[in-house]
């Protein structure tokens, strides 16, 4: 008969053994799953989906996970690597289970065996190979933790001068894992060649990594067999149960939040942050302490693998600030961990018997300051989004970074130069201290006047920004793109000194308060003004405007003046007057880019212009920030280090010769502008914004 | 202890502007809370604080513009408020607002007063110390350091004086200091806390409630305008025009003239 | 009431020079206030200037400068006195006791006063709106009127022989003590004497720019300054200071980058020589004192200064 028993020879007493130690590792193991949720529920019910989307995320989850799609991005060696070891883990798990059900469940009590004959061949042979799978992935990545080293791994704090116990422990505690993988799946193998080499079932084509095993164990005795059977047989057991009931407290852990993570994140995690709910509108804004946490952002700290992608992505970590996406997450996990030990298991239990457990403690203690996180490493994010787009199981570090700002905001901890931002915004509504009514002064050198949208009905109402209006070497990309528009008769107007700033950068600042005061007042002036869509020249007002004003009352359509003007091209509005073969290369702006997928209008127009586009390494999502987001653009960097712009320069630099470094963003000019003379390239790439080349096309 | 901490909202002139009947035009003013009061404010704060109890009361004589400014001190931190006015103030001198203020204050038995040593706008440096004459209080004009233990009699201030040269002074609370910029670094009032200072008390006041009609603010009153009008253009700069190596050479030129000559 | 009563200034035993422009300024209005102009020292030595009447001296309690011993004293001497106008220097040892005279007394008050003329009374003229508008102040039905004279804005009468000085016994109690002097910085550059000063501010956003402007003005062989955002900030010592509580300088060239010259640092400069200024903002005020102008980035600028010395 093609089959094989699981407890064979066993003596009774030593079956029961079994089934007492599989079912205490079953409690470990629930507890294991119950501690931590009992620490998401002491944070708070905010940001949690609506029960009737859960189908559908759950369905996109599976997708992504099955897929392996985001595990691959950009690391193909990992990508595949977890591919084997998952797919592999996964199989060999659901093949116990099946066998469990067989001989726990369906032969005993219904007299049921379908644990043999052609299913049992089929099973064997897909566990053989894909246990192959799971050891090669782990040897894989064995040889790429050991030998290759990619800096991702490299597990060092840039807020730390030396190695942290908690670090080392991790470094340990990662090679455990990878080992005691090993060792299973070892064990598994040579376990499964002496029973071959015993028993001698006769179907070894159908296990045939066993079958190799198998003949390593030909001349010996079957006493010996025997005891080695019995002996790997209880190692492999025990090992095996041991790492499922440990599951909840190792690495391996990510099996199941990584998963729900996936299922619970927010898909517009840093296009949209979340407001104050109302009922938290008279509590401190953002998270001071764990237990103002939203509960999903403190499972995303325990979904962490520590693969480093967001850590590679980092513009902050990349020029020498003392941030990485992934070190804020593990240093408040520590911390969340080091609270729940407080409580401890009885505070648990009795948390599921439905008692409380006693508040405070360190749920209610700051986690910025002391030996905690720092204020600096707060304050260095450029809110880019590199880190959330890069992560592959759907942490959302850069907000939770925003909502740690709210709370500084609040405190009144917050660099000099921003806090004199932030009032200059509130006194003038612009960044640049001008009075209000010097807004549209951009406008004068234009021989034609622009339309003022708030006394005409337009088609479209033209968002400046305060860059485009006040900066004067983006005043004139602004005029070069009003003389665009006038040339394509598009019917546009400004808001003159009705407009003010956006509020994206405040409110990436932290400044809630603020924000909502801008967006009230902008979105008033607004309501009055007669038009079918907004365009800007501005990809963080783009960005706020189209996702975050519809939360305050104003859906419009928002485009960026790319998506327009390509629109014109098209519609052959601009007759682009024969091309210009110029070598370029392009910067996707973080906000119109990763925030918000507009990267192909700006490669079509290149592509119209006849320009040849060398793409820089790091495009598209992959753009590396430029290093004025999230308010950095009013903080001055430390001198001596090199600036996020400056590194991209090189990078551009680097591809050889160019005439032109083109952006579409009037941060990005300024901040280009100003590092390609600090970084010694004025003779060697020239800056242009894509409107200034369509002008001289046209 | 008690901080009585008076704050102007101050007149912010656009450069640009036009006088309308002998006075400048209104629509060109914006107002903001006096700079040298931002600083007076956070030494209060930061004493109430150290102390761990203790109130602190901001006064304004101003009308409804200086409403903001007092809301920014409640959310920062202060108290309460009062704003003190009657359309009598209007165009008040230094000498009158102190009568006024010495009126408000005096009810509040301080045990310090904090001014800022100047506005912005009217730049008289007088009005805290006419206050605290009109107190009768000791006074330090120009403190750029306040070193005070709570519950101690005196406060060690340090005096600024011309050049790098500075005093250090012991005086007796209660007492009257005028602050210079400098002395800290203020807190950042947001505007969810300026929203929910709308919650603090903000009291209203007119010269009756304090005892005070309009002769007595005559007689207080220092002076009178009697013109206003835009400086002379005084011919002006010569602009130099230009790359930043011409107008580098320029000055460069005219540096080395002015000097051998 | 009739003439004018100065109130001479001095500091560490030395007289400073406001004194003497406030001797100046009483000439001019000696014959309008018609009487005498006495000239009071307040716990220091006596001094001499051409055309004073009168010297007071007045013996004080203390070594130095104490407002409320000066308060009282001041009191006593316009009760002696009955001047048409008392004249004080808009400084920072007057600012402790000026306005406290002329409010206890409820005298005619204004400081920061640039020129002066008369109207069967004194006419004051200051700024206003932060120095954006010329102000002139009169003093109805005020017997005597007491001016704080902005330094610098006056000419200085000459220092020569003088009368002989007359003792006055004051009876004034200190309210404050003085525990002692810092030199903020060790005094090793007097502003004041520069022929030719670099003077930078908030335009150059950074200290770690300073370092740059240190070279150019050494380069350039100028001593460096700086405006009060720079020393409040904590870049800078206030013994580099230029403004009215800083140092008053009058070079030969005053060359500011990224200053925009509020009233108070313009106190501080605006009798330069020949005045330069650099500022990205073409409506900066100091573009109103200055003599020449530029709108430029100033770190463009001075870079290429730096290639011309």
């Amino acid at each position: 008969m093609k089959t094989r028993d699981v407890f064979w020879d066993f003596e009774p007493a030593l079956e029961v053994l079994w089934y007492v130690l599989a079912a205490l590792s079953t409690l470990v193991f629930l507890y294991g799953v119950a501690r931590p949720v009992v620490k998401y529920g002491r944070g708070q019910r905010y940001g949690l989906p609506p029960r009737r989307e859960l189908p559908g995320r759950v369905r996109d989850a599976l997708r992504i996970l099955l897929s392996h799609v985001t595990v691959k991005r950009r690391d193909a060696y990992a990508g595949w690597a977890h591919a084997g070891i998952f797919y592999g883990f996964v199989v060999l798990f659901i093949g116990t289970v099946i066998l469990a059900i067989n001989t726990d469940l369906t032969e005993p009590f219904f007299g049921w065996r379908f644990f043999e004959g052609d299913f049992y061949l089929g099973y064997s042979i897909v566990l053989d190979v894909l246990g192959l799978a799971l050891l090669a992935g782990v040897v894989l990545m064995m040889v790429r933790r050991g030998v290759l080293r990619p800096r991702k791994l490299d597990y060092d704090r840039p807020d730390r001068e030396a190695e942290t116990p908690e670090r080392r422990v991790y470094r340990i505690g990662d090679w455990v894992f990878v080992g005691i993988l090993l060792v299973l799946v070892v064990t598994g193998y040579v376990l499964e060649g002496v029973r071959i080499a015993m028993d001698q079932p006769g179907y070894d084509e159908w296990s045939p990594a066993g079958w190799v095993a198998a003949q390593a164990f030909g001349g010996v005795g079957d006493g010996a067999l025997h005891a080695m059977r019995h002996t790997l047989w209880w190692f492999h057991g025990l090992l095996a149960i041991g790492f499922v009931a440990a599951i909840p407290y190792t690495k391996a852990a990510h099996m199941l939040t990584s998963f729900v993570s996936l299922v619970l994140r927010d898909p517009q995690a840093g296009k949209r942050l979340r407001a104050i709910p109302p009922e938290r509108a008279a509590e401190p804004a953002g998270y001071g302490s764990l237990g103002d946490f939203g509960a999903v952002h403190l499972l995303h700290l325990d979904a962490c693998t520590k693969c480093g992608k967001c850590h590679e992505a980092c513009p902050a970590l990349a020029t020498g600030k003392p941030l990485s996406p992934r070190d804020v997450v593990l240093e408040l996990r520590e911390q969340a961990n080091a609270a729940m030990e407080e409580i401890g298991i009885g505070g648990v239990l009795g948390v599921l018997m439905r008692r409380d457990a006693p508040s405070g403690g360190r749920f209610a203690q700051p986690v910025i300051g002391g030996d905690g996180v720092r204020a600096d490493t707060v304050w260095s994010c450029m809110q880019c989004n590199a880190c959330v787009e890069a992560c592959p199981v759907g942490i959302e570090q850069a907000p939770i970074i925003n909502q740690l700002r709210r709370r500084l905001v609040e405190e009144g901890e917050l660099p000099a130069n921003l806090q004199a931002t932030l009032q200059t915004i509130h006194k003038s509504g612009n960044s640049f201290g001008e009075r209000a009514r010097k807004r549209g002064r951009w406008t004068e050198e234009l021989d034609f006047e622009v339309k003022d949208a708030r006394k005409e009905s337009v088609d479209v109402l033209w968002f400046v920004g305060d860059y485009a209006s006040f900066d004067p070497r983006s005043q004139k990309v602004t005029r070069s793109l009003a003389r665009l528009f006038r040339a394509a008769d598009v019917d546009f107007g400004i808001l003159y000194d009705g407009e003010r700033n956006s509020g994206n950068d405040v409110r990436r600042a932290g400044e809630e308060g603020l924000f909502e005061a801008l967006a009230e007042q902008n979105v008033a002036v607004l309501e009055e003004c007669d038009f079918n869509r907004i365009v800007t020249s501005d990809p963080h007002s783009l960005n706020t405007l189209r996702n975050e004003y519809p939360e305050l009352g104003a859906g419009y359509e928002v485009l960026h003046h790319t998506a327009l003007l390509l629109e014109l091209i098209e519609a052959g509005r601009l007759p682009l007057d024969g091309g210009l073969s110029y070598t370029v290369t392009y910067h996707d702006p973080c906000y119109l880019g990763r925030h918000n997928g507009g990267y192909d209008a700006p490669r079509q127009i290149l592509r119209a212009l006849g320009c040849t586009l060398v793409e820089m390494p790091r495009n598209r999502d992959n753009s590396f920030c430029c290093g004025a987001g999230g308010g950095r653009i009013w903080i001055p960097d430390e001198p001596g280090t090199e600036r996020p712009s400056e590194n991209r320069i090189h990078e551009a630099v680097s591809l050889g010769e160019l005439d032109y470094f083109v952006v579409s963003c009037p941060k990005d000019v300024t901040m280009y502008e100003d590092a390609i003379k600090t970084s010694g390239n004025a003779e060697r790439i020239e800056l242009r914004e894509l409107t200034e080349l369509m002008e001289e096309a046209v | 202890m008690k901080i009585v901490v008076p704050v102007k909202q101050v007149a912010v002139l656009d450069e640009e502007f036009e006088m309308l009947e002998g006075r400048v035009d209104p629509d060109a003013i914006e107002w903001e809370l006096n700079e040298w009061d931002d600083f007076s404010v956070e030494a209060a704060l930061q004493l109430r604080e150290a102390a761990g109890d203790g109130e602190v009361v901001v006064v304004s004589v101003g009308d409804e513009e200086a409403e903001e400014g007092l809301r920014a001190c409640l959310a920062k931190g202060a108290d309460r408020a009062q704003r003190i006015w009657e359309d009598s103030l209007e165009g008040a001198d230094p000498l009158a607002v102190a009568r006024v203020l010495a009126a408000a204050v005096e009810r509040e038995s301080p045990d310090l007063v904090l001014c800022g040593v100047q506005s912005s706008d009217g730049v008289h440096g007088a009005t805290g110390v006419a206050l605290a004459a009109h107190l009768g209080l000791p006074r330090v004009a120009v403190v750029k350091a306040l070193d005070y233990d709570a519950g101690s009699r005196s406060a060690t201030v340090e005096r600024e004086l011309e050049g790098g040269l500075v005093e250090l002074l012991k005086v007796e609370l209660p007492a009257l200091l005028t602050i210079q910029t400098g002395i800290n670094e203020p807190r950042y009032a947001n505007l969810r806390a300026i929203k929910q200072a709308k919650e603090k008390p903000l009291e209203e006041l007119g010269l009756s409630e304090l005892g005070l009609d309009s002769d007595a603010l005559g007689a207080a009153a220092g002076s009178r305008v009697r013109s206003m009008a835009p400086p002379e253009a005084g011919g002006g700069a010569e602009m130099l025009n230009g790359s930043p190596e011409a107008v580098a050479e320029r000055i460069a030129t005219i540096v080395k003239e002015r000097l051998s000559g | 009431m009739s003439g004018v009563l100065v109130v001479a200034e001095s500091r560490r035993g030395e007289l400073r020079e406001v004194s003497l422009e406030l001797v100046g300024a009483a000439l001019q209005l000696k014959d309008q206030a018609g009487g005498p102009v006495a000239v009071a020292v307040i716990g220091a030595d006596t001094f001499g200037a051409a055309g004073i009447d009168e010297i007071i001296t007045v013996a004080t309690p203390t070594e130095h400068f104490e407002a409320h011993v000066h308060a009282a004293a001041l009191e006593a001497l316009i009760e002696r006195q009955q001047p048409s106008v008392v004249l004080l220097g808009h400084t920072i040892d007057s600012l402790g006791f000026g306005p406290a005279v002329a409010a206890k007394l409820g005298l005619g008050f204004a400081s920061d006063v640039t020129a002066l003329a008369w109207d069967g009374g004194p006419i004051a003229t200051r700024g206003g709106y932060g120095g954006k508008v010329e102000v002139e102040l009169e003093f109805p039905g005020k017997d005597t009127v007491l001016l704080m004279l902005r330094a610098g804005a006056f000419d200085p009468a000459e220092a020569t022989g003088a009368p002989e000085a007359q003792a006055v016994e004051v009876d004034a109690a200190p309210r404050t003590e003085h525990v002692g002097f810092r030199e903020v910085e060790a005094g090793d550059v007097d502003i004041t004497k520069a022929e030719f000063l670099l003077s930078v501010g908030r335009g150059i956003e950074d200290k770690d720019a300073l370092p740059q402007f240190e070279e150019l003005a050494e380069k350039m062989g100028a001593t460096l300054s700086v405006s009060r955002p720079l020393v409040d900030a904590g870049w800078a010592t206030n013994a580099r200071q230029v403004g009215q509580s800083g140092k008053t300088v009058k070079p030969k060239v005053y060359l500011a980058l990224g200053i925009s010259g509020a009233v108070q640092h313009l106190a501080g400069m605006q009798n330069a020589d020949t005045i330069i200024a650099v500022n990205t903002d073409p409506e900066a005020p100091i573009f109103r004192v200055a003599h020449y102008g530029a709108v430029a980035d100033l770190f463009d600028v001075a870079d290429e200064l730096a290639e011309q010395f």
